[in-house]
Formats: C-alpha cells, structure tokens, sequence
C-alpha cells in the first residue's frame, strides 16, 4: 500500500523517513501514525538501512502536533485509544534495533516534540520551534511526554515548557537539552546526512546493543544494568569474525 | 512582639505572593509551620490561580537548623519539613520560586519544591551547613541530585560554597536569569502568562509529571494515557480546542 503522508528513502545503508504530505504543517492524525507505524516496520526489515532519520525535510515543518479539527471530537474513550495508538508508534521506535537520527527541520510542537523524544539523537535546524501546547488547548500530551521530557530536560524545564505552552527556540532546546545540536539551515541537511552515514557505517550488532543499553539505563538500577552490559557484550565480543 | 515570618498577599490578577523572611535568627520549625499553614490557605483559595514564592530585602531565604538538635527533634523537624515541600508541590496550581539575594539552606531546600525556580544576578545559593555538621533535612539533597546530578550535588554539599546566579543558570538549578531587582516583575509577567493556560490541564500535568518520576517509563506513560483520556470529558479540552480552530483566546474554567 503505498504512503499518503510520508515517503521512504535509502541511500548508503540509511533508511530515510520523510514526513509531508505537502501541507505546510505536517499533522499527527491518526492516518499519519499509522502509517509511521508501518514505515519503521518497513524499515526495520529492510537490510540495507542500518540506520534510520526521521524528518520533515525539505519542507517547512517536522510535525506540528495532533489534527485539532479531529481531536476536538473526541470522546475520552477515543483519547484513550489515540494515546495508546501513539504510545505504541513510540514504543515501536525505542525498541527498533537500528538507531534513529530525528532531524528537526522546523516546528516540532505537542505530539511533535514526543515524536523527536522516541528517537535517540535529535539534530536541529536554527529556526526549530519546540514546545509543548497542551495546557493551551486544555489537556496534557498522551504521547509519553509527561514522562520523556522530564528524563531529557529535566523536572523543571519540563513543568516550564508545559505550563507557557509557548515554542522554544534552538538555542532554548540546546540549552535544556532537548536538542543535542543546533545547525544553520545550509548545513543543517549535509550534516544530518554525514552523522547518519557515518553511524551506519559501524557494526550492526553493536549499534543495536549499545541503543537497548542505553534504554535500559533509564529505568535499571546500576548493578542490573552492569550485568546486563557485561552479558552484551561478552556477547557481542563473541560475534567479531576473529572469533569464527 | 511574635517574629515576622513572611507576608501574603494576592494580585488583582490572581498571582499570590508569598513573601517569607528567612534571615539567619528565624527558627526553621517556626518558618516551616508558616509555610505549611499558608501552602494550605493558597491551595484553597479561589481567587488564586499561581504562587510566587519569595524573600524579603534581606535575600530570599538562609536560615539552617539548629546543630543542638538533639536527634529525636532533629528527626521530627525533618518529617515536618519533608511533609511541608511535599504539600507545597502538590498545590495543584503552579508556583514559581523567584529569588533575589541568598537563598542557601532551608532556602534552597524551599526554592527545590517550587515547579521551577527564576532568579536575578544577585542570587546566591548553596547549602553551606556542612560547616557546623549539617546536611539537608527537607529533601533538599534528593530534589537537587534529581535537578542538577550526583556530582554537582556533592560538590555543593560537600564543599558547602555558594555559587552565584550565573553559574546556577548554566547548571539549570534556575530556568531564567534575570537583572537584578527585575526578578520579581518578571516572574510576575510568566506567571500571569502561565495563568491564562487551562488550570485544569497545568494541575494534571503536574501531578503526571511528578507521579512519573520516580517509575519505570512503561508504567508512568500507562498513568499519562488515563490522564490524556479523562483531559476529553473536561469542558477546558472542549474549549481550548474550539478556541484554538476559531483562532480566538480561550477562556478556561479549569474544569
């Protein structure tokens, strides 16, 4: 079935995830996380991307949160079923084994912003706006938000940027943390490429352990997540081609 | 004539400020009890919709314990203490910690369990009680390792110096830096700013986020789908979401 709001690319083993449907403002409706669902599972399989970017480029916008016109609708009972639907999508993008670079081209707002929190490197144009605004249309996110951008950020910027429910600048997101690098829009593209073919150049296996290590720090106490570390990569050692 | 522990007042606009006045002779349990009496008489008020939480000309808050404490009143004063930043944090509206001159101690251990804390270039921090043989006692020492990391933590405790605005700043222990003496308009200006948002998505928000901390990842975003959900029977979702697609203000109720 072919894509309506998005579209794949790969090219020297990184898989690229284009959001743009073109419109300006590129919408989390249910339509566009479905088929996010469905371009990571692709991608997943595909053998010849070790790494994946997650991006609006070359349009104006990454993702501008949630379609209002179809969330103002909804009964709490759909709510529930949109959370759990993006919760999944996310889900699915932390557990996937291949990294996932998010190159934030422009506005990243509400479910936009957890969108770039699943990804494990977020790279940033100067233009970004980030925030989150659902304080200002009276409800919180349902997208892991409440809890991601605390981990990144932390508690107090977190609670700062939900309750303004204002866009933050990239030199703002740099600070906090929420991007981990700022580029101007010339270099923006080329770098965002160089980084993704330079990760996919490294050994799939190792990429793939250290991202779920990682993970795992977040929510392991120290000794669990050594011994984790210490089978992985015995394991891992196991696979370098010496050994065979 | 009883000490002056703080003043309390509240702006036309519902911005209450709570001034307290913690210079080196105020007790810390009598600090403490002002505290928890105005935290519950603020959380209650309907003509309050945030909290400023600041100091007196004499800098924002420095008084310690006293170390001839004997150990059964120095574990009371610290399960009081505790209990009393636990109830300031879950006031359910927001509030801003907003500090002029020292806040060290006891102060900072308040400022920690304020949503966020803004300053101006003459602030001051740190817990300089290491001195005389003393540690936090009010969750001080898990909210700062929780804001700022293990190391900078015990570099701040265990030294007991206090560094200044700009090296808080560029620490994150404070979210904005201000002029000196603007601390306070300014606060004033983002919270009002905050206070047209929907109280009701700020107070759930800020339980989720508090109740999400301190669980694993899977579990906290359960909660925050069940919170999302029950944001869709409030007549604020309704709302804030007809006013954002007629590209008006909204106007909340918070419920």
């Amino acid at each position: 079935m072919p894509y309506k709001k998005l579209r794949i690319e790969v090219a020297n083993r990184v898989g690229y995830i284009l959001l743009g449907a073109g419109s300006r403002f590129n919408k989390l409706s249910i339509t566009t996380i479905r088929e996010l669902k469905r371009a990571f599972t692709q991608l997943e399989e595909e053998e010849s991307a070790h790494a994946v970017v997650l991006s609006g480029y070359p349009g104006e916008s990454f993702a501008a949160g949630a379609d209002i016109g179809q969330m103002v609708h909804f009964s709490p009972g759909d709510a529930f079923h949109f959370a759990e639907l993006g919760q999944s999508l996310f889900d699915q993008i932390e557990s996937s084994s291949k990294p996932v670079i998010c190159a934030l081209n422009g506005i990243a707002m509400g479910g936009g912003c957890d969108l770039a929190m699943s990804c494990d490197i977020r790279i940033a144009t100067e233009g970004l706006r980030i925030g989150h605004s659902g304080a200002k249309l009276g409800i919180i996110t349902g997208f892991c938000g409440t809890h991601k951008l605390p981990r990144i950020v932390g508690k107090n910027f977190a609670r700062e940027i939900f309750m303004t429910s204002e866009p933050y600048s990239s030199a703002d997101a740099l600070r906090m943390g929420l991007v981990d690098k700022v580029y101007t829009t010339d270099d923006f593209w080329p770098q965002v490429v160089l980084l993704a073919e330079q990760i996919a150049t490294h050994p799939q296996a190792a990429l793939a352990a250290a991202k779920r290590l990682i993970n795992a720090a977040e929510d392991t106490d120290l000794r669990s997540g050594c011994l984790l570390e210490r089978e992985m990569a015995t394991h891992i050692n196991s696979l370098q081609p010496s050994h065979h | 004539m009883p000490e002056r522990l703080g003043t309390a007042h509240t702006t036309p606009d519902g911005i209450a400020i709570l001034a307290i006045s913690g210079n080196r002779t105020v007790t810390p349990l009598k600090l403490l009890e002002y505290l928890q009496r105005q935290t519950a008489i603020l959380a209650h008020a309907e003509d309050v919709n945030g909290i400023m939480l600041t100091g007196s000309e004499s800098g924002f808050c420095c008084c310690s314990a006293d170390p001839s404490t004997s150990p059964h009143s120095a574990s009371q004063l610290s399960g009081f203490g505790q209990k009393t930043m636990f109830n300031l944090e879950k006031t359910g509206k927001p509030c801003i910690a907003v500090i002029e001159g020292e806040c060290t101690g006891l102060g900072l251990e308040i400022a920690l369990a304020c949503d966020f804390i803004v300053a101006s270039h003459s602030a001051s921090f740190g817990f300089p009680g290491i001195a005389t043989g003393q540690i936090p006692f009010c969750g001080g020492s898990q909210r700062l390792t929780r804001l700022v990391g293990k190391s900078k933590t015990k570099e701040l405790i265990y030294s007991g110096d206090c560094i200044n605005a700009e090296e808080a700043y560029r620490i994150a222990l404070i979210n904005r830096l201000y002029p000196s003496g603007e601390a306070l308009s300014q606060a004033e200006k983002l919270l009002e700013h905050i206070c047209t948002r929907s109280p009701n998505a700020i107070r759930i928000g800020g339980e989720v986020v508090n109740a999400g901390y301190d669980i694993d990842l899977q579990t906290a975003c359960m909660l925050e789908r069940d919170a999302f959900a029950l944001c869709f029977s409030s007549f604020d979702q309704r709302e804030g979401m007809q006013a954002f697609l007629d590209k008006r203000a909204p106007h909340f109720k918070g419920e």
